[in-house]
Parts: structure tokens; C-alpha cells; sequence
């Protein structure tokens, strides 16, 4: 993760292309914006707090970003694109749909255990730092829909298909529950939850029986 | 001239005078609407005690003889908001004297019409109230578990029941707040009734089966469009 990733550029002269240190200052600015957060919460962060952060100066952080929603949402972006590459990466080559289900919910899982701050950013500063967030929060959400719409393949054929909504209403509740679980500080047990969140993500499609069944057998993984 | 209409309704309705306590209690309730319509409209971060009285057309010392401040202000209009519509949510369910699956959706369908009915509100305790500190995500959290437990009696419907993830209540509450705060970001609190039947069918269905939950939603559907 970037804020990881990010030391300060080495003094002198250092042969980066503009460009290059640029978009150095972008990232460095984003990572500055995510550890101020983490330290004090979206709402009590100042520009001041993200430019000492990221060692830059305050007209560098203009040059980049309107606004500290903007920066924020530049935030968020990159930890919604790295959940994106861990579910893929999570899926990748796995053909039945149970078993993508199962990895992509693990994935998603590890990630928001190990990393707690950026848990919190993702789930819980998201819902406090504007509009334009909590549109883009809804839009990553909406995101994951046709990783479960595979699940209606699984139905037996004849079967009545499932409401339209029930892709929104899977990840809404799976959503809602995360952040719960975030914002009161859980956030190292996620794991904990893989059973139950298998289980409710399957069993729309595969019946509660087997997606009981295949829960159980996640969780001994 | 043509009376306002938001005016009229303000006056006494008989010639009596208005006692201080009436007076007192329209300004509370004139402050709360404000505040609840601004949220909605701009977020809890971007709205001033400023904007408030403005839309309230009250004075700054009115609105601080009933507040200390804009927390204490969106606070109270939490718990009006959440009383009256657990309330009411609860009356619907202990009221329906058929099975279970019918108590459950008479009160889904009292908390999709109250969240119809009063949006901005709404959009304040569902929406706003997670984001806007620690004291305002409490009452979220203690609202949706006074209601989430409406839900647990369907375990003893379920062959599995013993088995049924600890979770399931407040997962499938979450869900619904979903629904419900997506419809109000997005101003679509007009296709909540189109809604509702499906939500019915969804929180139903780990409880009583998907034929069980999917009757009920169909009875749910055919008394909307009567």
C-alpha cells in the first residue's frame, strides 16, 4: 500500500522526470491524506495536518487537489482499485462460481483484517467525507454485482429467478454489517465472519442447505 | 391573497393565544424540520446554525434557548425521528395477527411508507447519522437493534434453526438500511413501494424458505397495486 511504499523523496538531485515527481507528489499527498485520517478521522483532518504528512507544501497540494474531499476521494479510489486487483487476483482461474464466491469474500475479508486503517477509511470516513464519495462508495459497491449474478446460473433451470434486487440487497447487507464491524473497532476479527458471510452470500442462490454446508467447510480452509 | 401554506397551518386554530409551551414546542419543531431538510440537501458537515434559523425563520437566540448547538439540534432530531418510526414500526408488527411472515411485512411495509413520507428525516438517521460522530452513529447502531430483533422469531420456523448464523438479524437490517438510504442518496424514494415486496421476499427468506418468502411477497405485491 502506498502509505507503505512512500518514503520521502531523497534530497538533491535525483534525475525524475517532472512528470515522474509529480505524480510522486500525488501519491505521497494521498498517503498523507490516509494517515492523517487514520490518526484523527476524516472530519478533524486540515490541510495542514496531510501536507505535513506528505512533506510537501500547501501550493503542491493545489497543484494536485481542489479540496480535501478531492483528496480524500483520490484515496479512496486507490484502496477501492486495491480491493479490486486482491478480489481478481482472489478469482483468477477459479471456474465454479461457489468457489469464486467463497475467494472473493475471503479476499476481501484478510484485507480489511490486516488493514485496519485503511478499513475504516474505505468503510467508515467514506460515509462522512461528502457527496461525491458516498456516490462513488455506492458505484464500488455496485461494482461486485456480476461476481454474484454468476450465482443465478447455479439455480435449477425452471425455477423462478430471483428479484432484480437481490444482488443489492446481498452486498448492502454485507456492506453494512463491515462497516459495523469496522466502526466499533472489530475490525481484526473480520476473519471471524467468513462462515456467516459465505453462508449469506450463497444461499440465495445454492439454497441455505448447501450454502451451509459449503460455510462450514470455507471456515476449516 | 392565498394563505402559505407551510403560514396557515402555524396559526392557532381557534382564537385562543398560543401558550408558551405550544410556542415553545413549534419553534423546537420548526428548528428540527430546518435541520433535517438541510442535511438532506447538503450533509451534516456543510449545514451552520446559520442556514438553520435562516430556514427555520428563527432567531440565533431562539435556536440557542432549545440548543447548545448543531450536534444537539441533529441529536434531537435523531431521537424524534427514530422514536416515532421504531414506534410505529413496532405497533404495525404487534397489530397483524397472522403468522409471522405477515408480521414482518406489515411492519417493512409501515417502515418503507414512514421513510417515503418523511425523507429528510430519514436520510438523517440512515444516512448522516453513521458519519457525523460518535453519538449520532449510536443511535443508528441502537435503532437498528430495537428493530433487527423483530426478525428472531423466524428462527423457530427454520428446520435449521439452531444452525442459522448468529449474524443473520443484523445483517438482513443492514441490508434493508441499505435499500432504503441508496433510494434516499438518490432521491428515488418514490420507487420504495416497487420495492418493497422484494425486500420482503429477501428478509424472509433464510427464515421460512424461498417458496414461503416469495408467497408473501406476492400477497405484499397485490395489496399494493389494489
Amino acid at each position: 500500500m502506498p502509505s507503505e511504499e512512500l518514503g520521502p523523496l531523497p534530497a538533491g538531485r535525483h534525475g525524475f522526470s517532472r512528470e515522474q515527481v509529480a505524480h510522486h507528489q500525488r501519491e505521497r499527498l494521498i498517503a498523507g491524506l490516509a494517515s492523517a485520517v487514520a490518526a484523527k478521522g476524516y472530519a478533524a483532518v486540515t490541510l495542514a495536518d496531510i501536507t505535513r504528512e506528505a512533506k510537501v507544501s500547501r501550493r503542491v497540494f493545489y497543484a494536485n487537489f481542489e479540496s480535501k474531499e478531492q483528496c480524500f476521494l483520490a484515496a479512496f479510489e486507490v484502496v477501492v482499485g486495491h480491493v479490486g486487483e486482491l478480489v481478481g487476483e482472489a478469482v483468477a482461474g477459479v471456474e465454479e462460481w461457489p468457489r469464486r464466491a467463497i475467494a472473493a469474500t475471503r479476499a476481501v475479508l484478510s484485507f480489511l483484517a490486516a488493514e485496519p486503517d485503511l478499513a475504516r477509511l474505505l468503510l467508515v470516513e467514506s460515509r462522512g467525507a461528502g457527496p461525491a464519495v458516498g456516490t462513488r462508495f455506492s458505484a464500488a459497491v455496485h461494482e461486485l454485482t456480476p461476481l454474484l449474478e454468476q450465482g443465478r446460473g447455479e439455480r435449477p433451470p425452471g425455477e423462478r429467478p430471483l428479484p432484480a434486487s437481490t444482488e443489492e440487497t446481498v452486498l448492502g447487507s454485507l456492506v453494512s454489517l463491515l462497516h459495523r464491524k469496522v466502526a466499533s473497532g472489530e475490525a481484526a476479527q473480520l476473519e471471524d465472519l467468513l462462515p456467516d458471510c459465505v453462508e449469506f452470500v450463497l444461499s440465495p442462490y445454492l439454497g441455505s442447505d448447501e450454502a451451509a454446508r459449503l460455510a462450514r467447510a470455507a471456515a476449516k480452509v | 391573497m392565498r394563505a402559505l401554506p407551510g403560514k396557515a397551518s402555524r396559526q392557532p386554530p381557534g382564537p385562543e393565544p398560543v401558550s408558551r409551551d405550544a410556542a415553545a414546542a413549534d419553534q423546537r419543531r420548526r428548528i428540527l424540520e430546518a435541520t433535517a431538510e438541510l442535511i438532506a440537501e447538503q450533509g451534516y458537515q456543510e449545514t451552520t446554525i446559520e442556514t438553520i434559523v435562516r430556514r427555520a425563520k428563527v432567531g440565533y437566540a431562539t435556536f440557542y434557548k432549545h440548543y447548545p448547538d448543531k450536534e444537539a439540534a441533529f441529536l434531537a432530531l435523531l431521537d424524534a425521528a427514530i422514536e416515532r418510526t421504531c414506534a410505529r414500526v413496532e405497533d404495525a408488527y404487534r397489530r397483524e395477527e397472522g403468522p409471522w411472515p405477515d408480521k414482518v411485512g406489515a411492519a417493512l411495509g409501515v417502515l418503507f411508507e414512514d421513510v417515503a413520507a418523511h425523507p429528510s428525516a430519514a436520510h438523517a438517521v440512515l444516512v448522516e447519522a453513521v458519519a457525523a460522530g460518535p453519538e449520532a452513529a449510536a443511535r443508528h447502531e441502537a435503532a437498528l437493534k430495537r428493530l433487527a430483533p423483530l426478525l428472531r422469531p423466524g428462527r423457530e420456523l427454520n428446520p435449521r434453526q439452531a444452525r442459522l448464523p448468529e449474524t443473520l438479524e443484523e445483517t438482513l437490517a443492514g441490508g434493508v438500511v441499505w435499500v432504503l438510504s441508496q433510494r434516499l442518496i438518490g432521491g428515488e424514494t418514490a420507487k420504495l413501494r416497487a420495492m418493497l415486496p422484494e425486500t420482503i421476499e429477501f428478509v424472509l427468506r433464510p427464515y421460512v424458505g424461498e417458496d414461503e418468502a416469495a408467497r408473501e411477497a406476492g400477497e405484499v405485491a397485490s395489496e399494493l397495486s389494489a
